[in-house]
């Protein structure tokens, strides 16, 4: 069984058809790129999956979207619970106005988790798993602003692991951060997938090559080619994909 | 460590493997030589396979690393090395290869007398040890030693130097030799390209190490350790 | 004279006139207080703000004007700051945009520019005649959180709209309800914003006399309300009272100044303490 798997996909806001009948499928602990010009529907396919295209009026989608075999566009699946299990990372920091602490316990409190030792653990473990703890052990308490901007996206990726999703959706994670924060957002990323299953949106056809096991190559709304990584960078099928990764269009 | 290091470790450890698997292509054709031993050389013969496999192998490594990876400086200079070693080193493969095809060829065991004249073994045995230098020397990043391979390439020189005379004078006394005394010659001359191709490896560890290039440099400058690139 | 004299010629004008506008409009406001608290200081004393009127308002104090005041603004709050805030995040959060939001929207600004006046005379048919509250603190409480309203629905839905959406996302990614996500970001986050909203409508419900004219304000009651039912005396209606149909306007001349100096300070404390809170609460939810 696939991790995930869209058969069919079709997206449309409005009259606008975003997505043309997306077929993919992504293994469990690998890191799939999404590639391709703005505006090609690669954002906007990562939000299938933890639902977030439902906050736009006028989305209808068809087709189905499969996590873990199971359709999360379904009647039974309560919207709350898919969010739970499948993790967002957007592209600008987000952290709440709160303290550090509360920042990462938010996703614990929103789903009922009140025991404070337990809280305490699982923010402790999230934070070192972002590669954060080290550097805000001693000020949990202080305000999340007070972090840098690479600071604040661990933050929002510790934020995310909190509640043990076993998916983490990532929207251009590091396009707002400078190289080194990249770097470390990067390799943040190849380490979290021996646990997670992870899909990254990205602009950045060097971070794409560097971080992810998959590679999706979008073009207005249709997925041109999907294969591992290695074959997308040193020799594409399609003659679209080697004239985006060379920089010749797009 | 890095997904970059982890992967530029991987990489040297595959180059290693292929520096040991071409070394002992390279004893294995001296003994099936000095043995007459036609398994062994047949052996080498298939061995060979695995090592053009490898080099194809560590030749899409380094290709996926650069297009995926962007190294740069230090690791830059490094895959680059590798492609290039990869490649000398495949090239010694094939010596070793080609002197067990002259093993399979020749009808009769060689004369201790030619050997002994033409210093094949003394030879084999110092591109053994240049090849086993490069290694090491490549395994520690030690440019000492890399540069002292230039030095010990100049007995192969001189030996292939006095190969055409000492093989005549044999010829001259054993008129029913000719035609594994010719074949003794070309395999002297096929050892002195393996001390050339050290010599490139040596250049690349250098280049990658210290980023000077040496190639084309007289000996005196190759083995300057502190001099400037110039 | 060349391009770039005339430039900074232009600039330097434009910056002194800007300048200067704006110094006269805090001269005018300076000029206002001034000139009440120079007439009205006098008056007021400690027995001034603690004791009953006494000779047709010409003597004693506005003791029962400033509780009534003051029961006006805390009943008028109760009533229309949560209706206003619950309103205001219906609009922001939940209507869909579209006709009702629109309409809604179009509404609440019809709401607000109505005459308070009529807001008196509505509040009278409703809460004083239809309900049969009579002229009591309810009704008057009801009329005038009916005339802020507007105010705190707007205020409220701005501030809710000022918030970046990335942090509603943020949660409602974490498994949050829309509930949750309002509870525990967004509401947090705007309340500064809001505040600054309640402020006005304090400002507003305790200077406004016509909508309390037919539903609440005594002309003359020299005693404390005992339930919500009673009617009260106000300061501004008291003011305008004692300004033009006192007993003896010229006697109370004084008073009426001293009353309105008493107005300005408790909507002056009124406001700090909501301007406390309200940095109080930015610095709990700074955003840089």
């Amino acid at each position: 069984m696939h991790k995930i798997e869209s058969k069919n996909v079709e997206l449309y806001y409005g009259s606008f058809h975003a997505l043309k009948g997306i077929n993919m499928t992504i293994e469990k602990n690998t890191v799939t790129a999404l590639i391709g010009p703005s505006g090609c529907g690669k954002s906007t396919f990562l939000r299938l999956f933890n639902r977030m295209n439902d906050l736009i009026d006028g989305v209808r989608i068809e087709g189905s979207c499969l996590i873990d075999g199971k359709d999360i566009y379904s009647k039974e699946v309560r919207i709350e619970e898919l969010r739970k299990r499948v993790g967002m990372v957007f592209q600008k920091p987000n952290p709440f106005p709160k303290t550090i602490f509360e920042n990462v316990a938010y996703g614990l409190r929103v789903n009922g988790i009140s025991h404070a030792t337990f809280i305490e653990e699982r923010v402790e473990r999230s934070l070192k798993q972002a590669a954060l703890w080290d550097e805000v052990k001693d000020k949990l308490k202080k305000s999340a602003m007070e972090l840098s901007g690479g600071q604040q996206q661990r933050l929002c990726i510790a934020r995310a692991l909190a509640i043990e999703p076993s998916v983490i959706l990532m929207d251009e994670p590091a396009s707002a951060l400078d190289p080194i924060s990249t770097a470390k957002i990067e390799e943040l990323i190849y380490e979290l997938k021996s646990q997670y299953t992870i899909m990254i949106v990205t602009h950045n056809m060097q971070q794409a090559g560097r971080v992810s096991d998959t590679t999706a190559f979008f073009y207005l709304g249709e997925l041109v080619e999907y294969d591992s990584t290695k074959k997308i960078f040193t020799n594409p099928t399609e003659i679209r994909t080697q004239n985006y990764i060379t920089g010749r269009f797009g | 460590m890095t997904h970059l290091d982890a992967e530029l470790k991987k990489l040297k450890i595959d180059m290693l493997e292929m520096f040991g698997l071409v070394l002992s292509q390279l004893n294995k054709s001296k003994n099936a030589l000095v043995q007459f031993d036609k398994d062994l050389a047949r052996e080498v013969l298939v061995n060979e396979k695995r090592v053009n496999g490898f080099e194809l192998k560590i030749d899409r490594d380094c290709e996926n690393i650069i297009a995926l990876l962007n190294p740069l400086a230090v690791d830059l200079r490094f895959v680059l090395a590798c492609m290039k070693i990869n490649s000398n080193l495949e090239r010694v493969g094939d010596i070793a290869e080609g002197i067990c095809q002259f093993v399979l060829n020749i009808k009769l065991e060689l004369e201790k007398e030619l050997l002994e004249k033409t210093r094949l073994i003394e030879m084999f045995d110092t591109s053994s040890i240049i090849l086993n230098d490069v290694m090491t020397a490549f395994e520690l990043e030690d440019t000492r030693l890399a540069r002292s391979v230039f030095k010990k390439d100049e007995i192969l020189d001189e030996i292939n130097m006095n190969a055409n005379e000492s093989v005549g004078e044999f010829i001259k006394t054993h008129l029913d030799r000719i035609n594994q005394s010719l074949y003794t010659l070309s395999m002297i001359r096929k050892l002195e390209r393996v001390g050339d191709q050290c010599k490139n490896i040596s250049e690349e560890i250098i280049f990658y190490i210290e980023a000077k290039v040496l190639k084309h440099k007289p000996l005196s400058q190759k083995e300057d350790m502190s001099g400037e690139e110039n | 004279m060349d391009i770039n004299t005339r430039k900074r010629l232009a600039e330097n004008t434009a910056f002194w006139v800007f300048r200067i506008l704006s110094l006269g409009v805090i001269g005018i406001l300076f000029s206002i207080l001034g000139f009440i608290l120079s007439k009205g200081i006098g008056v007021v004393n400690w027995d001034f703000i603690t004791k009953m009127p006494e000779d047709g308002m010409t003597k004693g104090g506005i003791y029962p004007a400033i509780i009534g005041t003051l029961y006006l603004i805390a009943g008028s709050m109760l009533f229309a700051f949560p209706i206003g805030l619950m309103s205001g995040i219906y609009t922001n959060e939940y209507a869909k945009e579209g006709f009702i939001k629109r309409f809604i929207k179009l509404m609440t600004s019809n709401l607000a520019g109505i005459p308070s006046i009529v807001f008196g005379l509505f509040g009278m048919a409703l809460f004083v005649n239809g309900m049969g509250f009579g002229d009591s603190i309810i009704a008057g409480s009801l009329t005038l959180g009916l005339l802020v309203l507007p105010i705190i629905i707007r205020t409220t839905e701005e501030s809710l709209k000022a918030i970046d959406n990335s942090f509603r996302h943020a949660s409602l990614a974490l498994g949050a309800t829309k509930l949750q996500t309002i509870r525990r970001v967004t509401l947090p986050m705007a309340m500064p914003n809001i505040i600054t909203g309640l402020i006005l409508s304090i400002g507003r419900v305790s200077g406004e006399t016509a909508p309390i004219l037919f539903t609440v304000a005594a002309y003359f009651l020299p005693k404390l309300p005992t339930s919500m039912y009673d009617q009260v005396m106000a300061l501004p209606y008291h003011l305008y009272v004692i300004s033009t149909s006192g007993t003896n306007i010229a006697e109370s001349r004084s008073m009426a100044y001293g009353t309105a100096v008493v107005l300005i300070l408790i909507v002056l404390i009124l406001n700090l303490a909501a301007n406390a809170l309200r940095r109080y609460l930015g610095k709990k939810y700074k955003i840089n």
